[in-house]
């Protein structure tokens, strides 16, 4: 089933399959975050604040929005 | 001469290894043309000669978003531009080649030559990667080479590697790109622009159809032509743009895998760190603290060097009097220059610490940390987290806080911030804050730890930050945008800091203090010096003698005759006429003449203040030795004899400088940033109001 990665709890990790969005997807995979990427949930800041997030082994902060736009295929606990 | 860049991804290392390739032979360019800030620095190699080294602002791809990544773009796809370079050199960082790979193959398909520079090659042992540079090399037809910035292990070997590709006869230019994945619509818009256009290189032409309506060098007829082909051809950019990024990373990503061994996981040092440093409660703390030690070490560590420079120029002007023989020429020196130019530099302690410790924290990778936490609280405000390190860097100095904010790509909350930006107290408030906190604030300690004159200093900082906020509150209930604002930042591990990296950047920020401040310092002492000296005639004749006549009633001594003498001369001068035309409109802030002299020179630059009242005072009184604090503390209103510097005026005056805008090299950085005067004149029209309000309200609550 698919996930956003706002339905991540902390600590919790997924595999991008796509986006929603086509412009943040544009500037999502010049940095590095595609379809196939390893995506965890490091940290969420309080008041539905930034994501903190580790993608293939780079740390990366989005905004809810943001995180809210990639589309996630598998779901697992670490 | 040959020209190369250096470019790659932001937090690549690229400008270490610009450190390393040029050392001290480099400085900060404006362009002409170009509305943005390059590095330059020249590289001498045995075989090519002088070699200028340009470092790009770090990107990700060509398709960028914000002021600060369009810089690649415009200066690489501009081939008649006059730092159009003749090759590329890539900084990659080896432990995320993969992400470092995009931009890298976007550059080598425009067709220069490059050289791959695989950075970080410490931290890839300590990591246990291991990179087949021949194989990367053989695959991408450019040479490689493993380098470390931070140790500075092969730069050598990458010296050479310049010098060898250099020394060819002619640089051989690819016209043809590695990766073709071109769509049909793309195909056609291609071979139309490279048609109309007359350009050799595929990638370049699509570059064009994609970024046409953004690229200054464009001339207006090529941009109608190339937009009239993307319409007919229904060119799709973002589509596209899409595609080529999937199209690029599939088609190398199995070779890179080929290449690449790891063993082991990365260290989590950063994962610790950043557990405490972005903790949802801890951070802020945190923050808060780092800022106050930040505060409190300004004026702790710079006691000693103060006062070493304060005693210099005391025994350089007693010294020049003594050799010197007596005349204007040696009271413009001594009285004009040399107390104008003291009275500044010896602030360079302070401003050293501050752009110090800022830079530090940029080092380390604590910057990025703030961004992130403080991203929702700065939205409220209609900023960006980025607007942080603007907001503190304006610490430090308002012009290269307002050039940060081209990372900001939304036109609303970078307008935002550049506005509010120099409502943060800047260095060169410090020379007026320390000479005026002394007479509001009494020296000693807080519960024997806290230096109550660094808390006041720390709560005059707090005013400007809040005042910044509520000014952006406004801005952004006033101005509408619908365009879309971003977060997506990559933070960096934490690191030990470069300290060749941090000595540069005081080097070239104090430097530049110096250069600039001092300039400005100059011509203003010393026309400061004539108008102060000098007036019409006649009236100073009188007032002169009126001011003989008055002491010989009083019987006064030949020391108090010349002080009275000086006095009254003063205010008859030429300065003193422009102090008393101003006073009207300063009175009810509790300013007299005087201080209106220096707001008015200070409008230049706010450290003229303390430079202004040190050569007016100087000229008013026989006394040089006197610092200017001791002089202004003994100045008194002529007349009633009352103290000038009472409480209420020196906070008025306080409270006026954290709000004025009074500084116009910021002015100017503003208009260049902005591309318009309407922001300047908005800028500069807010803040002196809300300086005016702010001190009548202070000066009437204290008095």
């Amino acid at each position: 089933m698919d996930h956003s990665v706002t339905q991540l709890k902390e600590g919790e990790f997924g595999t991008v399959r796509c986006f929603t969005d086509e412009r943040m997807a544009g500037k999502l995979m010049t940095m590095g975050v595609l379809p196939g990427s390893k995506v965890q949930v490091v940290r969420i800041a309080p008041f539905n604040g930034g994501y903190y997030l580790k993608v293939d082994g780079t740390n990366m902060v989005l905004r809810e929005a943001e995180a809210d736009s990639i589309v996630l295929e598998v779901l697992a606990d670490s | 001469m040959n020209i190369i860049a250096l470019a790659g991804n932001p937090n690549s290392g690229k400008s270490s290894l610009f450190n390393h390739l040029t050392g001290l032979r480099q400085k900060v360019a404006n362009f002409p043309g170009v509305t943005v800030d390059k590095k330059f620095g020249t590289l001498r190699l045995p075989g090519s000669g002088e070699v200028q080294v340009i470092d790009l602002p770090g990107t990700y791809s060509l398709y960028p978003s914000s002021q600060d990544e369009r810089v690649t773009l415009d200066v690489l796809a501009n081939p008649a531009s006059e730092i159009y370079p003749s090759a590329v050199v890539y900084v990659a960082d080896v432990t995320h080649l993969e992400k470092h790979f995009l931009l890298l193959t976007q550059i080598i398909d425009l067709g220069f030559p490059v050289i791959l520079a695989l950075n970080m090659s410490d931290l890839a042992e300590k990591e246990g990667i291991q990179v087949d540079t021949r194989q990367v090399s053989a695959y991408l037809g450019v040479p490689v080479v493993s380098v470390s910035g931070r140790r500075g292990d092969n730069i050598a070997a990458l010296r050479q590697e310049i010098d060898k590709l250099l020394k060819e006869k002619k640089i051989v230019r690819r016209s043809s790109s590695i990766f073709q994945f071109y769509a049909s619509e793309e195909k056609k818009v291609v071979a139309e622009i490279q048609a109309s256009l007359n350009i050799t290189n595929p990638y370049h032409a699509l570059l064009l159809a994609h970024h046409h309506l953004r690229l200054p060098f464009l001339k207006k007829e090529e941009k109608t032509q190339i937009a009239a082909i993307c319409q007919a051809a229904g060119f799709k950019d973002l589509p596209l743009q899409i595609a080529e990024t999937m199209g690029r990373f599939s088609t190398y990503g199995p070779v890179l895998k080929r290449a690449i061994r790891k063993d082991g996981e990365r260290n989590t040092l950063t994962d610790k760190l950043d557990a405490i440093f972005t903790h949802r409660i801890f951070a802020p703390l945190l923050f808060f603290a780092i800022m106050f030690l930040v505060f409190q070490a300004i004026f702790a560590w710079a006691v000693h060097p103060m006062n070493w420079i304060d005693q210099g120029f005391i025994n350089a002007g007693e010294f020049l009097n003594r050799v010197l023989p007596p005349g204007w020429l040696t009271n413009l020196l001594t009285e004009g220059i040399l107390s104008g130019l003291g009275g500044v530099l010896v602030f360079v302690p302070q401003i050293a610490i501050l752009f110090f410790l800022i830079t530090l924290l940029e080092e380390v990778g604590y910057m990025a940390r703030a961004v992130y936490i403080f991203d929702k609280v700065m939205q409220q405000f209609g900023l960006n987290g980025r607007s942080v390190v603007a907001l503190i860097s304006g610490g430090a100095c308002a012009i290269p806080a307002i050039m940060s904010t081209r990372t900001i790509s939304n036109w609303k909350e970078r307008i935002i911030t550049i506005m509010v930006t120099p409502l943060i107290s800047c260095s060169a408030r410090i020379p007026v804050y320390t000479v005026l906190i002394a007479f509001v604030v009494p020296e000693g300690s807080l519960f024997g730890i806290f230096n109550m004159q660094g808390l006041a200093f720390m709560g005059l900082y707090l005013l400007g930050i809040m005042a910044a906020l509520v000014s952006a509150y406004v801005f952004k209930k006033i101005l509408k945008s619908k365009e879309r604002s971003w977060l997506m930042l990559e933070l960096p591990p934490y690191r030990m800091p470069m300290w060749t990296n941090v000595w540069l950047t005081i080097r070239e920020k104090v430097g530049a203090f110096i250069l600039g401040a001092g300039r400005v310092i100059m011509v203003v002492s010393i026309i400061l010096w004539g108008l102060a000296t000098y007036g019409p005639p006649k009236k100073m004749e009188r007032a002169e003698r009126e001011a003989i006549a008055l002491a010989q009633e009083h019987s006064l001594n030949e020391m108090a005759t010349a002080n009275l003498v000086a006095a009254r001369k003063i205010e008859m001068s030429y300065a003193g006429h422009l102090g008393k035309f101003i006073e009207p409109a300063i009175k009810p802030l509790g300013f007299d003449w005087k201080i209106g002299i220096a707001l008015i020179t200070s409008f230049a630059a706010r450290e003229v203040f303390v430079a202004t009242m040190a050569t007016l005072y100087s000229i008013g009184s026989s006394d040089d030795e006197a610092t200017i604090h001791n002089q202004l503390a003994e100045a008194r209103r002529p007349g009633t004899g009352e103290l000038v510097y009472t409480t209420a005026t020196s906070a008025a005056l306080l409270i006026f400088y954290v709000f004025a805008m009074q500084c116009i090299s910021t002015m100017a950085v503003v208009h260049r940033e902005t591309g318009s005067w309407k922001w300047v004149f908005i800028q500069f029209g807010y803040m002196s109001t809300l300086a005016y309000l702010a001190s009548l309200t202070v000066f009437h609550l204290l008095n």
